[in-house]
């Protein structure tokens, strides 16, 4: 037991950040499941860590509230963005999405309420390793859920044929919708409880090089399931701790490693002992 | 005491106050092993002002073994980790030491933002930390265990206002500066302040963004108002297509900037047109001060490049901590309360003391940029 | 001042234009978006540094040679991350990733070997590029070379697609790949052909940027790995014409933005008329392709 609390004293933070990028992993994957190569999930993350942040220390509410109302703005942004990229798929998706991430990052940058290039510190930090993986917890659970509904049936047949969920009568424009908004939210999740064990934010945090990274664990751990996101965010967000002792060699060690597991297991890790494992093709 | 007893006292007092110098001498830390904790971004979008860090704390490592650091005959190492310029693991990086119970300080990050995240957790652990590069306002109201040896430029840039304006006493001026990385943008709205304040008139403000490349647009819009001075907050590779651009598209505007140009390579860089621009900086590689001449020129040696300001203030962090394990702190208590207690020591920084809000005390030094390096601006 | 503006923006435009062709041609013929085209951008202005200021060889050589040169990395890209997945099958997602990890290695090995610092192909006081005017514009010799240069290589390339034989087995391959190949074209060698030119000129982007601005460092991919991505949104997917105008709108968006004192919402507007295009006009101004379906 005292092992195990000395442990948890010497690497609480890296614990927090597994639990936050498995969150964010999982926000992604849920757009990668209905076939959405949606990258906008580091703005919707930034949207409701500022949010979240600017009601803590601007208005003082209470960490709960400022999860929820974090959560509740990434969500509408997210329904909201639905519309203007319907009608697109794929790469076409991809970029618009990447460029709209660029857009909050300017805002967030040039706005006198988000501190701009400064950034906001000072946060509280209330957001503690219990309240980071019950909220994963949660995520996980709650996707589970979805995945025995028809719903989950649903994006299945969009991520697979779209023509073809259309013609049994599947409303594709509201399943997209509406994944594109789970993915709002859970992102929006990640990014409150990033605010408030971060001590700090700042546009930087949520521009394309932090996308890139979360996609990166999405599809190294697998982007067929929850299970997959999660893993592939755990063992990366390790990875530079691990490798550490290679020093200037840790950098190429990381491409050569992403660059190795893609090619040998492109359907990610999770695809490795999942039997009859679902190839996405997206 | 007889005539010739006092010059001698008097010359040994100032040998102790100018010291270090060759032999170490055998403190209370005699023979005990300090560990300092450095957290730098040696690899990744900051790894250009990391890795002079790095260099400095190796040079540091064997002048401490050498002698040429005095530690008081301690056993003492700076240990510098690579962050890689990400945040997550500036955090870990600062857990770790905090927690390892065989840290005495830990000295970093390389960026105000890493800082930001990480200090706080210093703070709590009521650990001692000290900056060296981390300048935005703000960074050590974080704990009272948070210092910093690097000059901010809220403390630089009003002299250069002042001795610039003093001497060519201008009445118009432009500001451009980066609008998304904390530094510049400090920067920015410091020089904006204070030419206001000095009565000067700012005709126009532009920005860019880190990385760019292409001026030439913002710099044609300021030159169509003529300035007479234009104000740049930048870090070196951007100041120094700025420079180069102005020069191409025939401003003749005097330029000022902060920090970022201090470097003794703009000129050559930039080319003639970063003749006689005036930098506002906290080390001028040129300075006599005896650690500082034996520094640049072991330095220039052992990495083929002279120092920077990054190098230097590192180097000088080093020497600082030091000097308190030469006057027996070797934990984290013993070097926080001797962080507390400490009125000067002698760097290649010059003397550097800390005010009240653990900020360094030096005086900043206005320099002329010229075809070799620097020249004190008069 | 306006006249000063327009120049800016046209020869920033030129070099946008020379890079984005590259994004283009790879996403035409194979429906990959490789985002390792920054880092040979990025590793054939050393490689020029190299050659240039290493080895003392004169600047149109050395810039040939690390065109060249970065031809070859994409040919080997293509040979290790894309070639064996085109075989399994996997989509646009897994190769995409795979790109990524080949960027990181490029750019680790340019630390390994040329460290952090920034490199310079002259040094300030031997530039006496003198500074030429067209009415109160001013530009030097070297803009003008390197502006002519992107000219000549997009026209180039614009002939070899439209009228040599190999251009035409690369948008047979991009038009329909299996009908190709049973119409016998050779798909690897036509693959590997499109993968030398379109990193050749992104590499020869490289080495104009680097000489543009007399830096070359490691992260100078960056910026314009994203705008790159905007401005064959605009020209429209797989369309080189497209990419070409997409560049320099896109430059003359940015040089406006700024002109107009909007610099620090360059990037917001840039993106913006990407999502309008996008929106409004999926194909862009001159695609070619209908929308992709998943």
């Amino acid at each position: 037991m005292n092992a195990l609390l000395d442990f948890y004293a010497k690497h609480s933070q890296l614990i927090d950040q597994i639990g936050i990028n498995a969150i964010l992993a999982l926000s992604l994957s849920v757009s990668l499941q209905a076939g959405q190569l949606a990258l906008a999930q580091v703005a919707f993350m930034g949207i409701a860590a500022y949010v979240s942040t600017i009601l803590a220390l601007n208005a003082h509410w209470p960490l709960a509230a400022t999860i929820v109302a974090g959560v509740v703005a990434s969500t509408i942004v997210a329904a909201l963005l639905a519309f203007p990229v319907r009608r697109l798929r794929g790469v076409f998706l991809a970029i618009a999405t990447i460029g709209f991430g660029e857009i909050v990052r300017v805002f967030a940058n040039n706005l006198a309420i988000t501190g701009g290039a400064e950034g906001i510190s000072g946060i509280p930090n209330d957001a503690g390793t219990g309240v980071i993986y019950a909220s994963l917890a949660l995520v996980v659970l709650a996707l589970f859920a979805l995945s025995r509904t028809r719903f989950a049936l649903a994006v299945a047949l969009v991520r697979e044929d779209e023509h073809a969920a259309r013609g049994v009568g599947v409303d594709v424009g509201t399943v997209r919708l509406l994944s594109l908004a789970l993915g709002g939210a859970i992102a929006g999740l990640g990014g409150a409880l990033h605010a408030h064990s971060s001590n700090f934010i700042t546009p930087a945090d949520f521009g394309f090089a932090t996308m890139e990274q979360v996609l990166v664990w999405c599809v190294i751990g697998g982007v067929t399931s929850p299970l997959g996101a999660v893993l592939g965010a755990a063992l990366l967000s390790i990875l530079p701790e691990v490798i550490r002792v290679l020093a200037d060699y840790r950098e190429i060690t990381n491409g050569v490693i992403l660059l190795a597991v893609i090619l040998f297991v492109p359907g990610g890790i999770a695809s490795l002992w999942r039997r009859g494992a679902v190839r996405v093709r997206v | 005491m007889n005539r010739t007893m006092v010059p001698a006292l008097a010359l040994l007092a100032i040998a102790a106050l100018v010291a270090p110098s060759g032999a170490a001498s055998k403190g209370p830390a005699a023979g005990k092993t300090v560990h300092v904790g450095v957290i730098a971004d040696v690899t990744g979008g900051a790894g250009v002002y990391g890795t002079p860090q790095k260099n400095a704390y190796e040079m540091a490592n064997d002048d401490v073994k050498s002698g040429k650091i005095d530690a008081g005959g301690a056993n003492l190492t700076f240990d510098v980790a690579d962050a890689a310029t990400d945040g997550a693991q500036v955090v870990n990086l600062m857990q770790k030491y905090t927690t390892d119970g065989s840290t005495a300080i830990v000295l970093g990050p390389t960026l105000s933002g890493e800082a930001f995240k990480a200090f706080p957790l210093a703070a709590r652990a009521n650990f001692p930390v000290m900056g060296t590069s981390t300048t935005a306002e703000g960074v050590t109201a974080l704990g009272p265990t948070v210092y910093r040896d690097s000059l901010a430029e809220s403390q630089v840039i009003p002299t250069t206002v002042k001795r610039t304006h003093d001497k060519w006493h201008y009445k118009t001026a432009a500001v451009i500066f980066g609008d998304d990385n904390a530094f510049t943008k400090t920067d920015g709205d410091i020089f904006a302040r204070e030419l206001k304040a000095a009565g000067v008139d700012v005709v126009d403000t532009e920005t860019f963004h880190i990385k760019d490349t292409d001026f030439q647009a913002a710099l044609t819009r300021i030159e169509s108002k003529h300035p007479d001075v234009i104000a740049i907050g930048a870090l070196f590779p951007e100041a120094t297509k700025i420079i180069a651009q102005a020069g191409k598209l025939g401003i003749k505007a005097h330029l000022i900037g902060g920090n970022g140009l201090n470097s003794p390579e703009m000129y050559s860089v930039a080319g003639p047109a970063a003749q006689g621009a005036v930098v506002g900086a906290a080390w001028f590689s040129g300075a006599k001060y005896s650690s500082n001449v034996d520094f640049v020129k072991r330095y220039t040696a052992k990495y083929g490049k002279g120092p920077d300001q990054f190098a230097a203030q590192s180097y000088a962090a080093a020497q600082i901590v030091a000097y308190l394990v030469a006057h027996g702190a070797t934990n984290k208590d013993e070097m926080a309360a001797g962080l507390k207690g400490v009125r000067v020591v002698q760097t290649v920084l010059g003397p550097i003391g800390f005010d009240a809000n653990r900020d360094a005390k030096s005086s900043p030094v206005i320099l002329s940029i010229v075809k070799d390096g620097f020249a004190y601006f008069h | 001042m306006i006249a000063q503006q327009l120049l800016n923006g046209l020869f920033l435009g030129a070099v946008y234009a020379l890079f984005a062709v590259g994004y283009t041609l790879v996403f035409g013929v194979l429906d990959i978006l490789n985002l390792a085209h920054a880092a040979i951008f990025t590793a054939a202005a050393f490689a020029a540094f190299s050659l240039a200021v290493g080895t003392g060889m004169p600047l149109p050589l050395a810039f040939l040679i690390a065109a060249a040169m970065a031809g070859i990395i994409g040919i080997l890209l293509d040979r290790v991350a894309f070639a064996p997945l085109r075989r399994r099958n996997a989509g646009t997602l897994v190769p995409l990733i795979s790109s990524i990890g080949v960027a990181i290695i490029i750019g680790a090995t340019l630390r390994g070997i040329y460290g952090v610092d920034e490199r310079h192909f002259t040094t300030g006081a031997a530039d006496t590029a003198p500074v030429l005017h067209l009415g109160p514009a001013a530009f030097t010799i070297v803009e003008l070379t390197i502006f002519l240069a992107a000219v000549v290589l997009m026209f180039v390339l614009s002939w070899t697609l439209r009228a040599s034989p190999l251009g035409r087995r690369i948008r047979a391959v991009a038009e329909d790949r299996v009908a190709a190949a049973l119409l016998g074209v050779n798909l690897e060698r036509t693959i590997a052909a499109t993968f030398f030119i379109a990193s050749s000129l992104g590499g020869a982007a490289g080495v104009l940027t680097g000489l543009e601005y007399n830096s070359v460092t490691l992260d100078m991919g960056g910026p314009i790995e994203l705008k790159g991505l905007a401005i064959i949104i605009l020209g429209g997917m797989g369309s080189v014409t497209g990419a070409v105008i997409g560049g320099f709108v896109i430059g003359a968006v940015e040089t406006l933005a700024t002109a107009a004192g909007l610099s620090e919402w360059r990037d917001a507007i840039t993106f913006g008329v990407m999502f309008l295009i996008l929106v409004a006009r999926p194909t862009g101004f001159f695609g070619k392709r209908a929308l992709r379906q998943a």
